[in-house]
């Protein structure tokens, strides 16, 4: 029996050249002692390590669901083919009508600012009963949770720190939210939340962003 | 067959994760899709949702060793995959955690030549031969420096399981 060291350098030379030896000899060598074995393992584990890090972090998830539809699933039931058709031009119709909406918002909250600054300088007494506080600093429009009367519009949160955006979604449907990861606080994107959709919805449209991952279980919002 | 809207949600939640996690351990793109999209199609035929996403990670890693128990020996020494039957029971996360954990011991602790050569093995997947003319070593300097390497990482995390 060959000491540790040398069935291990000759384990190195066997992976520099697998090709050179057969079934048996690759298993006789990986298997020659528990500290030989213990280091193959341990180097699959690397080359996950490697993998893991250097893998594409962005996956265009539009792309494979079109792949997934056109592809097996389109294959294995016809049938779902035009269902899929439908929504991947809706999901392209809603992001197209997302951008629309963003820009009708826009100029609704200037007509709005305007109508505001005007109606207080006629009347300081009045204040009408209806009327949205604009909080620039916060967010571009909040929505009016808490107002009976008044149509439920999207908020857009634009450039607001996770952290304090995903508690305020999130208590509108009554979910906890927890931080698993302490980076992804001060993530800041733009999105647009539509208090009218379900909470799934709202999930999945978190994770269309890169760099974070959001789990709905048990009435909580994990965000990894 | 599920609902095409469930379906379509459950993918564009999970398809992300469920790649990567493929092609961490298949170290191959198009296999990795071929898995996921398997998954997905098993989930299609099946008129209940999976409970959750943890569902349909365990799938992907299970699928994945699947296939790469029906490699042939040399690809799978080649590709620096697993030859023995993984008692994997460690949840998905934790696995993925263990892996940035390996990969920030490399890097902080290691310390130099082995760090060096520990990437160019595992991340450029040069041969020893390679790796000693690229850094000027002898041959066997840098295979003893790799064996090193390896050992100082085994040591450090061989509390927790393979």
């Amino acid at each position: 029996m060959q000491p540790t060291n040398e069935n291990i350098r000759q384990l190195m030379e066997m992976l520099d050249n697998p090709d050179a030896y057969t079934e048996q000899e690759i298993r006789d060598i990986i298997n020659s002692d528990e500290e030989t074995r213990a280091t193959y393992r341990m180097m699959v584990e690397a080359k996950r390590s490697s993998r893991h890090r250097h893998a594409e972090r962005h996956t265009d998830v539009d792309a494979a669901w079109q792949r997934f539809c056109e592809g097996p699933l389109a294959a294995a039931h016809p049938e779902a083919q035009h269902n899929s058709q439908h929504s991947i031009n809706k999901f392209q119709f809603r992001k197209i009508a997302a951008s629309f909406i963003g820009v009708l918002l826009v100029s609704g909250i200037a007509f709005a600012a305007i109508h505001i600054v005007r109606q207080y300088q006629q009347a300081e007494a009045m204040q009408a009963a209806n009327t949205t506080v604009v909080n620039t600093s916060s967010f571009a429009q909040r929505s009016p949770l808490s107002g009976d009367t008044v149509t439920v519009k999207p908020v857009i949160y634009d450039n607001i720190p996770l952290e304090k955006m995903l508690p305020e979604i999130a208590a509108h449907y009554d979910v906890k939210v927890t931080f698993a990861n302490d980076e992804a606080r001060q993530l800041r994107f733009r999105f647009v939340w539509n208090p009218q959709q379900d909470i799934d919805q709202v999930v999945s449209d978190l994770n269309q962003f890169k760099h974070l991952t959001v789990t709905l279980k048990d009435n909580k919002i994990t965000v990894k | 067959m599920l609902e095409h809207r469930i379906l379509e949600q459950l993918f564009r939640q999970n398809y992300s994760k469920m790649i990567h996690l493929a092609g961490v351990l298949l170290g191959d793109d198009e296999e990795a899709e071929d898995v996921v999209q398997d998954i997905f199609l098993r989930v299609a035929d099946s008129d209940i949702p999976p409970r959750d996403d943890r569902y349909l990670m365990t799938a992907v890693r299970n699928a994945c060793l699947n296939r790469i128990r029906q490699m042939q020996l040399h690809d799978r020494v080649k590709g620096l995959m697993s030859i023995d039957d993984e008692m994997d029971l460690q949840p998905v996360d934790k696995r993925l955690e263990r892996l940035d954990d390996i990969a920030a011991y490399v890097d902080e602790q290691l310390g130099e030549p082995h760090c060096s050569i520990f990437h160019l093995r595992f991340d450029e997947d040069l041969t020893m031969a390679e790796i000693a003319r690229r850094l000027g070593l002898n041959p066997n300097t840098a295979y003893k420096y790799l064996i090193q390497g390896i050992q100082r990482v085994r040591n450090h995390f061989k509390n927790v399981t393979i």
